[in-house]
């Protein structure tokens, strides 16, 4: 057993009884409010209503039997159990704050937090290439979505005038056709929809429990939820409709088909998610009330019966070593439990009666068939052959794993293991026999969501009704298709990771091609040149000061308010141009500590002690700073090309008639008194101080302080990082810093 | 470089050395009410360890414990009118009669300056040692030339 996974196990289990009781008692929904700055409108704000409600039973109850699960999944003294319970934990946390999220705000952040934390899980086995490229995919993806779902929501944001999920206002014209196309691509990635949906199949390298929450239950409802809150908004953008509809139709029926070609356990069941987040995105983009009613209901299901048959297949791997289901076979002699399980949830799966799926399928087709005109046709069709494949792609995976066949060997039972697949299953039966009650709760939640959804309920038993002979027709065919497929398996022909979902290698082409044009970005930008980087930045400021050129003016300029300023003006353009001039190091350096010193002598006739003071400090650093410096150069100045000397001298002037104009222009036209006197009051009356500088620096602007500290606390780390690495290796004859040739002829060259 | 060349700098930054950290420990608490500051206050405390540093007198090593403790005081500082419901860095002025000093008037602005020293000190210690101001001192050759020149030799 592992304490931590144990342990970890408490809270789901805590938060998923008080949501299941209050799922049923149904109470008045709760808003809890904190509002993080209010001037820029951001509140975090949770809201305790029946979807979300609902959701928190599932997030967290399935959260509980996955922590327990994984308590067995672990073989005891598994390296990294601890840290994998600590990151599962923080995903379920975030899972909770996505789905209890009434601002847009704080759905955004958990939702970006969820993309984060399931990119530790999904590479939690890091040393593996495969599953790193795998984490990093699956990163990539649903944070590019992240990005998609922040604009989409400022849209949202801007045309509703509300950030309160609840209060959302339907969109209209351009910007609500954006917001929705934005919104859906971001459901699209997470919950992999076509073409985004090559993350999830290379996903399946974390460990089964994962799986079994973040791509069942969790992760993947992320985006259907998304969308079922945010279709109100959008009900009169028709575009919404229409790419929703070609997305999950698509998605639904490359899914089913992806589950066929497949002969890894678990990736079947993959594919087969693909496929179902197809069908919920295609009920939530049909957007009548029936089809909400229908996609809530399949929200639930789905979760139970894929946590279900994934945890399974996990078993099956631990205990048999392979998830291949061309090597396993007779597993119904020998894990009875588990084979139980899996056909309970399987035929749930497939909608057969009398289970949880079964209704709820029902529900979907006759969703499909309110629609009207081509609508009804398309979607009756694709629902009808998605479910042919769901049927397919089922029959074959329990056939073929626990049916007849070579007989596996396998490890004893593990009860952590058993019971919560035991306790999975069984809830898609005891949701049948309650299905009245079911029914109530997912028309509660449909009913929030689609005020039309609140006249339907499931029926355990519809009759003969045209989506019962439908179904009872699919179950017929996909058991014929999966009969068919089985008998023409030759196993030698599949290969066991199965054929590579094209888009992935696009992906982590993208991906690569990311990497190597920011190598080459940085080879070129950070070249090492340190004159160069100089001369760049000069530049860069005298482009800047281009704008105060328009009102440069001379007229407001005098030659001096004292004369002294004349004379120490004339000292230091000079002693500017001896340090420009002279061939020493050391002279060079001394001349500009000169320069400070005049400049400082310029404050002191302006009557500016504080200024004084700081700035011969300032150069008295700088010129110890400098000595130090040359002792490791040459006495002299290296001598330059002619071409590179005349780029730096025109720079030079260039930046010093910048400096000059728009100083000259920005004194041109003053806008009103300096605020002098208020400052004073106040600093004597707030600040406690008489020293104005001061008081501003340390009370009024003392946050600018506080950032500029941090910064100049970063600079020195890094310095004294950079002085403390060895730039060559140890077995080099390394030189040391102080013996380090110049570089600036490597430079001027 | 310097220390094997000239004593009388030498021995003249060791006698300064007391009273420029009594000069910088007045700026720091003058800052307030007179020209000065914890940044001012920062320089003189670096520039001291600069001078002794490259004149091979004992200099205080090891930016980065000083650098940490300084963002850990202005932070400090920063937070803790937030625990009595005041706004972030709000200032609190406290005044009271000490023995010799007399009245006495400081605020929870002391603490933030003394951070801000700290970490300049932190950075020009950083500095002197990123410009390898202490192996300098200890080298015989003023230049990178004549240390060339003699390793050649040798």
């Amino acid at each position: 057993m592992h304490a931590a996974l144990s342990a970890a196990a408490i809270a789901p289990a805590i938060t998923g009884i008080w949501a299941i009781w209050n799922v049923f008692s149904n109470p008045d929904p709760q808003v809890y409010e904190f509002t993080w700055v209010g001037a820029l409108d951001l509140v975090i704000r949770f809201r305790t209503d029946s979807v979300a409600l609902l959701m928190t039973a599932i997030v967290s109850g399935i959260g509980a039997l996955v922590f327990v699960y994984a308590t067995g999944y672990f073989s005891p003294g598994a390296p990294g159990a601890r840290q994998f319970a600590g990151s599962l934990l923080a995903f379920s946390t975030s899972m909770l704050g996505l789905v209890l999220a009434d601002s847009v705000w704080t759905l955004f952040i958990f939702w970006e937090l969820t993309s984060v934390t399931s990119f530790l899980l999904v590479g939690f086995n890091n040393t593996k290439v495969e599953v790193q490229a795998a984490a990093r995919r699956a990163l990539m993806i649903t944070g590019g979505g992240g990005l998609a779902l922040l604009a989409g929501l400022l849209l949202l944001g801007r045309s509703s005038g509300t950030t309160i999920l609840t209060d959302l206002a339907p969109a209209t014209g351009t910007a609500g056709i954006l917001a929705g196309l934005l919104i859906l691509t971001a459901v699209a990635t997470k919950s992999a929809q076509v073409p985004f949906h090559v993350w999830l199949p290379g996903a399946m390298a974390a460990p089964t429990p994962v799986s079994a929450y973040l791509h069942s239950a969790t992760m993947v409802k992320a985006g259907v939820l998304l969308m079922a809150v945010t279709s109100s908004a959008f009900t009169d953008v028709e575009a919404w409709k229409v790419v929703g509809l070609i997305l999950g139709i698509t998605t639904m029926l490359w899914g089913g088909i992806g589950a066929l070609r497949h002969v890894d356990a678990k990736l079947i069941l993959a594919w087969g998610t693909v496929s179902q987040l197809g069908l919920l995105v295609t009920l939530l983009a049909m957007g009548n009330g029936k089809a909400m009613f229908a996609a809530i209901a399949m929200l639930v299901a789905h979760a139970l019966f894929k946590a279900t048959l994934f945890v399974v297949v996990g078993e099956v791997d631990v205990r048999t070593g392979t998830r291949d289901i061309s090597e396993l076979g007779g597993l119904y002699k020998t894990m009875p439990f588990a084979t139980a399980a899996a056909v309970l949830a399987g035929l749930s799966m497939a909608g057969v009666p009398p289970l949880l799926g079964f209704a709820t399928k029902e529900a979907a087709i006759e969703a499909a068939l309110t629609m009207e005109g081509i609508e009804r046709t398309i979607t009756v069709a694709a629902i009808s052959i998605g479910a042919v494949l769901t049927v397919a792609y089922t029959a074959r995976f329990l056939w073929s794993t626990f049916g007849p066949g070579p007989d596996t060997k396998v490890s004893p039972r593990r009860l952590a293991m058993t019971i919560p697949a035991s306790i999975l299953a069984l809830s898609g039966v005891a949701g049948f026999v309650a299905l009245g009650q079911v029914s109530a709760v997912v028309t509660r939640a449909a009913t929030e969501l689609n005020e039309k959804s609140s006249v339907y309920k499931l029926l355990r038993w519809p009759g003969i009704t045209t989506a019962f002979l439908i179904s009872a027709s699919v179950v017929v065919l996909g058991a014929a298709l999966a009969a068919m497929l089985i008998r023409r398996s030759n196993p030698a022909q599949v290969p066991a990771t199965g054929p590579r979902p094209l888009g992935a290698e696009i992906a982590d082409r993208s991906l690569d091609g990311v990497l190597v044009i920011s190598r080459r970005v940085t080879s070129f930008v950070q070249h090492g040149s340190l004159p160069v980087y100089v001369a760049t930045m000069a530049l860069t400021a005298t482009v800047a000061t281009i704008p105060f050129f328009t009102d440069l003016t001379l007229d407001h300029l005098v030659w001096w308010d004292q004369p002294l300023q004349m004379v120490l003006a004339i000292a230091l353009a000079l002693t500017a141009l001896a340090s420009a001039f002279v061939k020493s190091r050391l002279g060079a350096a001394l001349s500009l500590g000169a320069i400070g010193i005049g400049v400082s002598g310029l404050f002191v006739v302006q009557g500016a002690p504080d200024l004084v003071l700081t700035q011969l400090l300032i150069e008295t650093i700088i010129v110890v700073g400098f000595v130090t410096g040359l002792g490791h150069l040459n006495r002299e100045f290296p001598r330059s090309a002619g071409s590179w000397r005349s780029v730096r001298l025109g720079v030079s002037v260039a930046g010093g008639l910048a400096v000059m104009g728009a100083l000259a222009s920005s004194t041109a036209s003053p806008t009103g008194r300096a605020p002098l006197d208020e400052l004073a009051d106040q600093a004597v009356e707030t600040g406690g101080g008489n020293n104005i500088v001061n008081v501003v620096l340390t009370d009024m602007r003392a946050l600018d302080t506080l950032g500029e500290v941090v910064v100049l606390a970063v600079v020195a780390l890094g310095i004294a990082a950079l002085a403390s690495s060895p730039l060559l290796p140890e077995d080099e004859p390394a030189l040391p810093p102080t013996d380090r040739p110049p570089t600036e002829k490597e430079v001027a060259a | 470089m310097i220390a094997p060349h000239s004593p009388i700098a030498r021995i003249g930054i060791q006698a300064a050395s007391p009273l420029a950290i009594m000069v910088g420990f007045y700026l720091l608490f003058a800052g307030h009410n007179q020209p000065g500051g914890g940044f001012a206050a920062g320089l003189v405390f670096g520039a001291v360890v600069a001078l002794r540093t490259v004149t091979g007198l004992q200099a205080p090593m090891g930016a980065t414990p000083l650098i940490a403790l300084g963002v850990v005081i202005i932070c400090a500082t920063a937070v803790a009118p937030l625990l009595f419901g005041d706004l972030l860095l709000d200032q609190k002025v406290f005044s009271g009669e000490l023995p010799v000093l007399g009245k006495v008037k400081s605020g929870s602005a002391l603490p933030f300056d003394i951070g801000v020293t700290a970490v300049v000190v932190g950075l020009i210690i950083a500095l002197l040692d990123g410009l390898g101001a202490t192996e300098l001192a200890e080298s015989s050759q003023a230049t990178y030339g004549e240390r060339a020149a003699e390793r050649g030799k040798s």
